[in-house]
């Protein structure tokens, strides 16, 4: 199957495009199914070849129905996806893909060796190199020590695990992990961070479905925020984590409610009011204005604390424009900050 | 092995594997065999045919007990799987869904063979401890049995593949009573004066199994000829009814988003 070399040239980067999802629509038809309910208002995104994406969302955004339809397992209702290439659906394109679904449930009266020995036959790896791609794995993932005793036996860490080998067990290039990290204690995060990032290493795509901040962080590339079932912003990382763009935290207290909404209006800061405490967050070139007008206004300053942009902000920022947005018209996707 | 039997192959296995650890299958097992004993009890309190009593009841109850394990063991076989999620990892790797229902209604169906088998030897065992003997009749009458198996199979599959198990285990159950009752119907409805009443009576027939044509007990138990032709017949029609149930359950199971 002539896989590698497919898949479009993206516009903005040299390197090509391994999934395409445009404009994609979903309809669920709950109960009776008399009304539809829609949980994907035309999604689109890209995840380029040899890159860690993170596709991040609060829960019931419409993460893992996107993920289910790029797998085939459901249909959309209207527009396009693509993988290597090839329209989702067909059956031809799994050969070059590996999927973790969340909490991931195998037969439980099989053994590690068994089960990958299964998934390594319904991908057409068989004898010698079966047999030691099923040791590498094992070794890889962290389960020689227990990859004779039955699946039922196991942890969830250790069928996370389980399920990451059989997601790798035919070599693919793209790997699509709903949830790798959730549920897992600090070790077990870090192992499947290092695994991920080996994988990206071997010039492998991972496409991540998650909604674990930190861990985007720390190891995507680049990201989509979906929030109700539509993008909120796609783009690197870096450009939510730029580090001249700072932000600081300042406390005050007895600060005015007119002094307060002058500074929000005049500088174009967050303010929360905590108690008796008011919590006002300014981009960095205004803390000095901000400082002067809190003490012109009889306000006492508690502290000032310097923080960078992180993906929580700009996450928090995506839902509370969702939900906005939910309320009332006009709520395309919107480019990264 | 390559291509569709490599992966149909091992997805058999595995539900045959699965199957086997199905504590319902082994007390229907029991009961059957339980029966077939309990036969022998039961033909020494007649004083006439004591020997067919014994083969009556035997052949009727693996009948029944095979029909039963095949229908509360296939049930879930595929909403298990969703249920479980276990279908996600496997649709994901290059396997067709019409492989994978394959997969499970093969390794469903050696299930039920098996136990046929097992329940088959211990008629013979018990037939031939009573002096009432096993003979060809009673073979061709066990591997009608088989076939109408294979039927019964293919329709739990079928609606397993869009249907709740409840819900599949009563259609099932429904196909089963009125597929031993098509005929019937048929010769009722042929008798009507009503044209359209004949007509629709003879839809039915050609809709529902006719499962009645997979019944040799009578003729096994009571040592009357049986025709080979009318065996292979029967498998023919058994089988091909089988293929048409399992192209459509592919058709649905196709269509069907696995939530």
């Amino acid at each position: 199957m002539p896989i590698r070399g497919m898949g479009r040239h993206s516009m903005s980067g040299d390197r090509r495009e391994i999934v395409r999802v445009e404009s994609i629509v979903k309809d669920f038809r709950p109960g009776l199914g008399i009304r539809a309910k829609r949980v994907l208002h035309g999604v689109s995104f890209s995840v380029r070849e040899g890159e860690i994406f993170g596709f991040v969302g609060p829960n019931g955004a419409g993460k893992t129905t996107t993920l289910k339809i790029l797998m085939g397992l459901i249909r959309a209702t209207g527009g396009r996806a693509s993988i290597l290439g090839q329209e989702v659906g067909d059956a031809a394109y799994r050969e070059h893909i590996g999927f973790l679904p969340e909490n991931p449930y195998f037969y439980a009266f099989l053994s590690a060796r068994e089960i990958l020995r299964f998934y390594a036959r319904l991908s057409g790896v068989e004898g010698a190199r079966m047999e030691s791609q099923i040791q590498t794995l094992i070794d890889q993932v962290g389960l020689n020590d227990a990859s004779d005793a039955r699946l039922g036996t196991y942890s969830k860490g250790m069928l996370q695990r389980v399920g990451i080998a059989q997601a790798l067990i035919h070599d693919p290039q793209v790997v699509f992990l709903d949830e790798p990290m959730s549920g897992l204690d600090p070790i077990g995060r870090k192992d499947i961070r290092d695994i991920i990032l080996r994988l990206k290493s071997e010039g492998r795509t991972v496409f991540m479905n998650t909604h674990i901040l930190n861990d985007v962080e720390m190891i995507c590339d680049r990201v989509a925020i979906i929030v109700k079932g539509r993008i909120r912003y796609e783009g690197p990382i870096r450009a939510f984590l730029k580090e001249d763009e700072l932000r600081s935290d300042v406390v005050l207290a007895h600060l005015p409610e007119p002094a307060a909404q002058a500074m929000a209006r005049d500088f174009g800061a967050r303010v929360q009011t905590v108690g008796e405490q008011v919590e006002v967050q300014v981009r960095e070139g205004q803390v000095r204005p901000v400082l002067e007008a809190a003490l012109e206004a009889g306000a006492e300053i508690l502290s000032v604390t310097p923080n960078r942009i992180s993906l929580e902000h700009v996450f928090l920022e995506a839902v509370e424009r969702g939900e906005a947005a939910e309320a009332g018209p006009g709520s395309e996707a919107e480019p990264a900050p | 092995m390559t291509g569709s039997l490599g992966r149909i192959v091992p997805i058999a296995i595995n539900t045959l594997r699965e199957a086997v650890r199905n504590r319902l299958l082994y007390t229907l097992l029991f009961f059957a065999v339980a029966m077939i004993g309990f036969s022998v009890l039961i033909a020494s309190l007649s004083y006439v045919e004591g020997e067919r009593i014994i083969q009556d009841m035997g052949l009727a109850s693996i009948r029944l007990f095979s029909v039963g394990i095949a229908i509360f063991v296939g049930i879930g076989l595929i909403h298990g799987e969703v249920e479980r999620r276990t279908i996600y990892t496997i649709l994901s790797k290059p396997v067709t869904r019409s492989e994978f229902l394959l997969g499970k209604f093969w390794g469903l169906l050696v299930t039920v063979w098996i136990q046929l088998v097992l329940m088959s030897l211990a008629f013979a065992a018990v037939s031939l401890l009573v002096g009432a003997g096993f003979h060809l009749g009673h073979a061709a009458a066990l591997f009608l049995v088989g076939v109408e198996l294979m039927v019964i199979v293919a329709v739990a599959t079928l609606f397993s593949s869009f249907t709740t198990p409840m819900l599949s285990a009563l259609f099932t159950l429904g196909i089963y009573a009125l597929g031993h009752l098509s005929r019937n119907l048929y010769f009722l409805g042929q008798q009507s004066d009503d044209e359209s009443v004949q007509r629709a009576a003879s839809l039915i027939y050609r809709v529902l199994p006719d499962l009645e044509s997979f019944n040799l007990s009578l003729e096994a138990a009571h040592g009357l000829p049986i025709s080979g032709g009318d065996v292979t017949l029967a498998t023919l029609y058994g089988v091909a009814y089988s293929v048409v149930l399992l192209v459509l359950a592919a058709f649905i199971f196709h269509r069907r988003d696995l939530e």
